[in-house]
């Protein structure tokens, strides 16, 4: 059998990283191990004591002094020179990306195999199997590092975990249940494919979302308390647990999370399927994948439209909770992590839209629609530029002079929220619009009503766009009390007009003629990377706004409750930040190639028929 | 033979690595272009007890600009849709807030029971300062009250006032 090339090359990275972490673990244990000081002593004053009386003395004092040792309990620990609070975050972080791969994938496997059972198309049932092959070396990826992560917040933060353990005891064995009764369906879901009536096996998959999805709330509720206790007394006495669950941020938590989670799980199953396309050695293989690989970006994208009015109703609730801690996160110290995030978000529409664009040469005859993509890009890329629009500018002392300021006297008026909302929701209406022409490409409508409907869809399309540019642009002349209300009718008008939009376009297309059939698997590999570019870019996002989430308490354990008194007690640079995200990623990535390499094992023939 | 037939596995996993790592790369280095600013931990703000109002004043700036985190929010000599009432000639302005009120009473009882009155215009939510998560002290609210005096008139307080010397009940 021929060696897997590709095995070769993760083995010769894992290797080389596995080689730098060798040299720098004994580099570290040589400087802080060996004597720094050599001890001499003149020859003269050298001790004469017999080597064996004077061991057995030292020995002697040693029991002593370890008799005499009070137990003092500890309020932090440290693993040798690394900081304890980068261990815990990057364990959290490899944490919560595969639980939420695994909480979001068998939401659409489920929605797919139910497709497939309405329809009876086998298709759909071969896709959701394929989703789901993901599943059981990610569950295992999420518990190990999830006990990784609690035994490090025990070891390094003892006194802190005793005061969660106060809080939250009650919580901690329906968690182990829940996880436990998560490993029945979700080993039943996989291994029962096909060995079920459909029926069953759809219950099963319901009964796995929703204990997993139970499992997140348990857990969520952990962690928002850090960020606003409730149900305590000033001093941290609990009054009442539930109201420590159903704190603040609790709820908008949750969904924000799920919505975060289905649309980082549909780009890792997108990078999946990009990463067997481009591996993949018939046509038969590349069609299935292409056709894989849209699904897992269709669920991102629409996953990740509705995000920010998510994140909107999340940042409410925080400035409901503390204004202190609103103000921190968007005019405090973590006010530049958001243009940080508009590049991320930036850079994930253009993607998306890019590959919409690409996958539109899976039909021929397209031109027209293709031609309507580059004014959409302009406004795509106009709204980019706004949201990227900081309203301070890094600047010398003569230039903040000239300016009058540290903001720029035209384009710091780009770097309010009036503007960055307009160019949010300007952002999501153009693609949601890209996705519309794309779905309409190899089609035509057939409909007695078809122009009437075709206006009425512009119509609402173009009013939409209209609210959300007289909102953003009313906002200046408002006080903030005013103005930040007026993200409700912008977010309002742009969800409903994509509702509206979206049941028109399927009245509209119900019989329609296919001029072009779809040809998957005819679309440019450069697509496949794209699709890899965007799970990238999301488990980047989903890595930078943890870090803001947990990192906006600042020296605060428990906010205004547990203070942080450990040398990590400070909020470090952005860049800093962002290097430790970086270094997530890149660790979650080279974790998820050994899932995908595992998951694609089943598909090989076996050894024996091989070397035959 | 199409074109990804023709490529290696080991050529495509590659370019899979290049991607990711390449993409990473990008990401942290917009990281580092921002603004770099460390926040350490605040800490109590020793001040002696003979200081003169003047003096006081100085060392209340520093608190409003920082531990006091007053500025996140108000402004002094801006006008037009503000999030906080501007802070521009408060002590003048205070005397005329509430009737029968002085000013430097006005300001403290803003500080400690920051909700008792509301500008018009302007909504709830200002934290009461001496308490968690801010928590200034009583002196350093004595020293943030100096440097509100300065502003458009002159400070008089001195450590040896108590909020109950100040009407804050």
């Amino acid at each position: 059998m021929k060696p897997n090339k590709f095995i070769l090359v993760v083995l010769a990275v894992l290797l080389i990283v596995g080689v730098v972490a060798g040299v720098r673990g004994v580099t570290w244990f040589v400087q802080n191990e060996e004597f720094r000081a050599p001890q001499r002593v003149e020859i003269g004053a050298a001790d004469a004591t017999p080597r064996e009386t004077g061991l057995a003395d030292e020995q002697a004092a040693l029991d002593e002094k370890n008799k005499a040792l009070e137990y003092t309990p500890k309020a932090y620990r440290q693993i040798g020179g690394v900081s304890s609070r980068v261990i815990v975050w990057m364990l959290a972080q490899l944490h919560l990306l595969f639980a939420a791969f695994v909480l979001a994938v068998p939401m659409f496997a489920l929605i797919i195999e139910f497709i497939g059972y309405r329809n009876g198309d086998k298709r759909y049932d071969k896709l959701a199997y394929e989703f789901t092959k993901l599943l059981s070396v990610s569950f295992s990826m999420t518990a190990t590092f999830g006990a990784f992560l609690l035994f490090m917040l025990v070891l390094l933060y003892p006194q802190f975990m005793q005061y969660l353990m106060h809080v939250f005891s009650p919580t901690f064995l329906p968690y182990v249940l829940l996880f436990f009764l998560e490993a029945v369906f979700l080993y039943s879901y996989y291994y029962g494919w096909g060995k079920f009536s459909p029926k069953v096996h759809l219950f099963l998959g319901l009964m796995l979302n929703l204990v997993g999805t139970a499992i997140m709330l348990i857990a969520n509720a952990w962690l928002t308390f850090m960020t606003s206790p409730n149900g305590i007394s000033e001093t941290g006495a609990v009054i009442s647990t539930w109201e420590a669950v159903h704190n603040y941020t609790w709820m908008p938590i949750n969904i924000h999370r799920i919505i975060a989670n289905v649309a980082f799980g549909g780009s890792i199953a997108g990078a999946y399927a990009a990463f067997k396309f481009l591996t993949a050695r018939t046509d038969e293989e590349r069609a299935h994948y292409d056709w894989m690989g849209y699904i897992g970006q269709f669920v991102a994208i629409s996953a990740f439209l509705p995000l920010p009015f998510a994140g909107y109703w999340l940042a409410s609730e925080i400035y409901a909770y503390s204004q202190t801690l609103g103000l921190q996160m968007m005019g405090g110290a973590f006010s530049w992590l958001f243009i940080i995030q508009a590049a991320l978000i930036g850079n994930l529409f253009l993607a998306a839209n890019y590959y919409l664009w690409l996958g539109m040469g899976r039909v021929e005859g397209v031109t027209h629609y293709q031609k309507i993509i580059k004014y959409l890009l302009i406004v795509i890329g106009l709204c980019f530029a706004v949201w990227a629009t900081p309203r301070s500018i890094i600047s010398t002392v003569s230039e903040i002079r000239a300016m009058g300021g540290a903001s720029h006297p035209m384009l710091g008026y780009l770097g309010v929220m009036s503007a960055k909302n307009t160019a949010v929701n300007l952002l999501i209406l153009s693609t949601f619009m890209s996705f519309l022409l794309y779905r309409r490409t190899g089609k035509e409508a057939t409909h007695p009503l078809r122009r009437m409907l075709n206006a009425v869809q512009f119509s609402v399309f173009a009013l939409s766009a209209a609210i959300v540019i007289f909102f953003g642009i009313y906002g200046y002349f408002v006080e903030a009390a005013v103005r930040i209300k007026f993200s409700i009718p912008q977010v309002g008008s742009v969800l409903v007009a994509m509702v509206l939009i979206t049941v028109l376009d399927v009245i509209l297309f119900r019989k329609a003629k296919e001029t072009s059939p779809m040809r998957w698997g005819k679309i440019n590999p450069i697509s496949q990377y794209v699709l890899i570019f965007i799970a990238i870019s999301f488990t980047w996002l989903m890595g930078l706004m943890g870090y803001v989430r947990a990192g906006l308490r600042q020296h605060w354990h428990v906010f205004g409750v547990i203070r942080d008194n450990s040398v990590d007690a400070f909020t470090p640079t952005l860049g800093y930040a962002t290097k430790i995200v970086s270094l997530t990623v890149l660790i979650f990535f080279a974790l998820i190639g050994v899932v995908f390499w595992l998951a694609s094992l089943s598909g090989k023939p076996n050894y024996e028929t091989d070397a035959s | 033979m199409s074109e990804q037939q023709q490529q290696s596995g080991a050529w495509i996993a590659l370019k899979i690595i290049l991607v990711v790592v390449g993409s990473t790369a990008m990401y942290t280095h917009i990281g580092q272009l921002v603004p770099q600013k460390e926040v350490l931990a605040p800490t109590t703000i020793e001040i002696k007890k003979d200081a003169t109002p003047d003096e006081l004043a100085d060392i209340g700036k520093g608190i409003s600009e920082g531990k006091g985190l007053c500025m996140t929010c108000h402004t002094i000599g801006k006008s037009g849709a503000l999030r906080f009432p501007d802070l521009g000639g408060i002590a003048s302005i205070a005397e005329t807030r509430i009737a029968e009120m002085d000013s430097l009473t006005y300001l403290a009882n803003s500080i400690y029971h920051p909700d008792d009155f509301i500008v018009p215009g302007f909504t709830k939510g200002m934290p009461a300062i001496n308490k968690a998560p801010i928590g200034l002290t009583d002196d350093e609210i004595i020293s943030v009250l100096a440097y509100l005096q300065s502003l458009g008139g002159n400070p008089t307080v001195t450590l040896d006032l108590t909020p109950a010397d100040l009407g804050v009940e």
